[in-house]
């Protein structure tokens, strides 16, 4: 990663930040008629909203223009779809992330254990290298009560049919669906570390690195650093997959698809014509080849098994992911139940009454 | 000095005072009254905002936890900075050494500090208390979940980041004791312990009120070393203000602004109250020094 990069008179200044700063800065630059950005790295879930609020320049034109040029018709379809709202393209698809499973391959052989496909094959995996004394809490996933506990909760909705919100904005967290997901995640609990809900990604990776945790489920992008023997001296053992389904009769996989791409603010002063030819020439071929396995760049057939250690887990976790729902009030929906599911999670509260507390929390937003 | 070079030498401070203290507390009162977004002009609300927060309980949660903090962490880094001054005052040719080593945790920036202070605790990166724990027979802490040893975390890292500033005021403190005082306590057969409690103790009341008055305000703005020392503070009920602040107006894409500088108002004052006792002393002295 590089902080700067300089051609001709044009020089790009990129200060590399963490996922919730971003969040932070671009709220901030978006909010005046100048801004500090002049690209901003946007993703599917909050396209809605920041379009809705007119935050993005729409690229239509501009990808019209150069869509030759920059061979962006190899950019995924799909990719480029979650790019776009109401109609209008409001970033440049640049990589995938999706949910995929890293597990302990030597321990699976060892105890003669398959693939897990659903929660409660995991359950049934734990409890047999529980049961050899193998480890005291076998699956490891990211709960951060801050932050990534909601994914994975609109994930498990996913599996079975749901996400929070319908596309028309009706909130569905008192339904079937959001019991069962929770009740699927809470079956979970008992065999993870206690202290989950203070998990991020890079905590999970950590008790892969151990050898404290023999699943996991995290965004591919988190994948790549478990195959490096720098990081761990388990980097050999790890086997990939896609994310199971909640439960056996789920239509889809535990899993969410997040697309990033690059946006034009608003409120930018520069030429929209050199920002999206900057844009186009970071998600270029020879960009998009050099970033395999660290990312799953957007252009079509990138990843495959032969590049990439998780490249089959990743193709097939896209292919049983739920499409996404779009809607503009998904991202505050999310954000205002966030602290109620993590009292339903570590058992403070009810299923029922953390349904009934997260539904009034989502109406309230949704109006 | 004439008033000429009196403004002379102290324009520049108050111009300097004046745009990073004052105006930033101007806006800070004006968004308290209002509803605002980044970038957006505010919309007058009355005291709506100081209702929501005094109403929040989880704002009421965060004060107490904060003021708590406070006062245990206040009380352990007076006695505790008292004790190692006193050892250091009485080293000779070692006391560089010592005071550089010493010093180490307060010259770390506080978030990477509490970074390296939380992996003594934490197992996926060794969790060595836990250890040390587990071979004297004790059971697993959860250091991080349980609100108790989540609070113990907090205010040992805020005790081993700030003793260094309270242990070296205090040295200083002590270095002005005369040598004649403890002659004359020793020719009248005082112990050590007396020494100190009639003598050296009253001397530097003046330092210690300083010590307090400065790790008071401190220890009520505690922020950033909460997020790696507890990472689930608003569950568990272990927030600090400043915490709740950052999330409200701030984290996540928030933009509560007014809320936000509503509780900032209501922090100044809180600050105000627990600081009374100690200007008032300051106060005091001054009008027995005229």
């Amino acid at each position: 990663m590089v902080s700067s990069c300089s051609k001709g008179k044009v020089t790009v200044k990129h200060d590399p930040i963490d996922f919730g700063g971003q969040v932070t800065k671009t709220t901030a630059t978006l909010s005046g008629d100048t801004g500090s950005y002049d690209i901003i790295e946007t993703y599917g879930f909050v396209i809605p909203s920041l379009a809705t609020d007119k935050k993005l320049v729409a690229l239509d034109d501009l990808y019209a223009k150069y869509k030759d040029k920059y061979d962006l018709g190899s950019l995924s379809e799909s990719m480029r779809k979650a790019m776009t709202y109401d109609g209008h393209l409001y970033a440049i698809p640049m990589q995938g992330q999706m949910f995929v499973m890293a597990y302990r391959e030597d321990i699976f052989k060892k105890l003669n254990l398959p693939v897990p496909k659903t929660f409660d094959d995991m359950i049934s995996a734990a409890k047999a290298i529980t049961a050899a004394k193998l480890m005291d809490h076998p699956i490891a996933l990211p709960w951060l009560a801050t932050g990534d506990i909601t994914t994975s909760f609109e994930a498990t909705m996913n599996s079975l049919g749901q996400d929070f919100v319908t596309a028309d904005g009706k909130v569905t967290l008192d339904t079937p669906q959001a019991k069962q997901a929770l009740e699927s995640m809470r079956a979970l609990v008992p065999y993870m570390d206690p202290q989950v809900t203070t998990f991020d990604q890079p905590k999970v990776q950590q008790q892969l690195y151990n050898g404290t945790a023999a699943m996991a489920i995290m965004f591919s992008g988190r994948m790549n650093d478990l195959t490096l023997s720098t990081n761990s001296k388990l980097s050999k053992d790890f086997g990939f997959a896609a994310p199971p389904k909640a439960t056996g009769d789920a239509k889809y996989l535990y899993d969410r698809t997040s697309i990033d791409g690059w946006s034009i603010p608003f409120n930018t002063k520069l030429n929209h014509d050199m920002l999206f030819s900057m844009m186009s020439a970071a998600v270029n071929e020879r960009a998009s080849k050099a970033s395999v396995p660290a990312a799953y760049p957007a252009r079509e057939g990138m990843v495959t098994t032969k590049n990439s250690p998780y490249g089959q887990a990743a193709n097939d976790s896209i292919a049983g992911a739920m499409p996404p729902v779009v809607s503009p009030i998904l991202a505050d929906v999310t954000n205002a139940i966030q602290p109620i599911l993590v009292q339903v999670l570590t058992g403070k509260l009810s299923v029922e009454d953390g349904m009934t507390q997260m539904q009034a929390a989502g109406e309230k937003i949704a109006g | 000095m004439k008033p000429r070079e009196f403004w002379l030498l102290i324009g520049p401070s108050v111009l300097v005072m004046g745009g990073l203290l004052v105006l930033p507390l101007i806006r800070t009162i004006q968004w308290s009254l209002q509803n605002v977004h980044y970038g957006t002009p505010g919309t007058f609300v009355g005291l709506s905002n100081f209702t929501a927060a005094l109403t929040d309980p989880r704002f009421g949660r965060a004060v107490l936890f904060t003021v708590i903090i406070t006062v245990i962490s206040v009380a352990i880094l007076l006695v505790l900075g008292y004790l190692v001054a006193t050892g250091v005052n009485m080293l000779t040719v070692s006391r560089p050494v010592v005071l550089g080593i010493l010093l180490i945790s307060y010259v770390l920036p506080q978030l990477v500090g509490a970074v390296a202070f939380s992996w003594l605790f934490d197992d996926n990166f060794g969790g060595v208390v836990n250890h040390v724990i587990a071979f004297f027979g004790g059971p697993k802490v959860l250091w991080f979940t349980d609100p108790v040893p989540n609070a113990i975390l907090i205010i040992a890292n805020t005790v081993w980041q700030m003793l260094p500033f309270a242990m070296l005021i205090i040295l200083a403190g002590l270095q002005g004791v005369p040598a004649e005082l403890r002659e004359a306590a020793r020719i009248d057969g005082a112990s050590a312990i007396q020494t100190h409690w009639n003598i050296i103790i009253p001397t530097i009341r003046g330092v210690l009120g300083f010590v307090t008055l400065i790790t008071i305000m401190d220890v009520l703005r505690i922020f950033d070393s909460l997020i790696p020392l507890s990472p689930q503070a608003q569950a568990i009920g272990n927030e600090s203000i400043m915490l709740y602040v950052y999330s409200v107006a701030f984290a996540n894409g928030a933009q509560q602004l007014g809320l936000g500088s509503a509780v900032n108002v209501l922090t100044i004052l809180l600050i105000l109250v627990m600081l009374t006792p100690f200007i008032r002393g300051i106060f005091k002295e001054a009008k027995v020094a005229r």
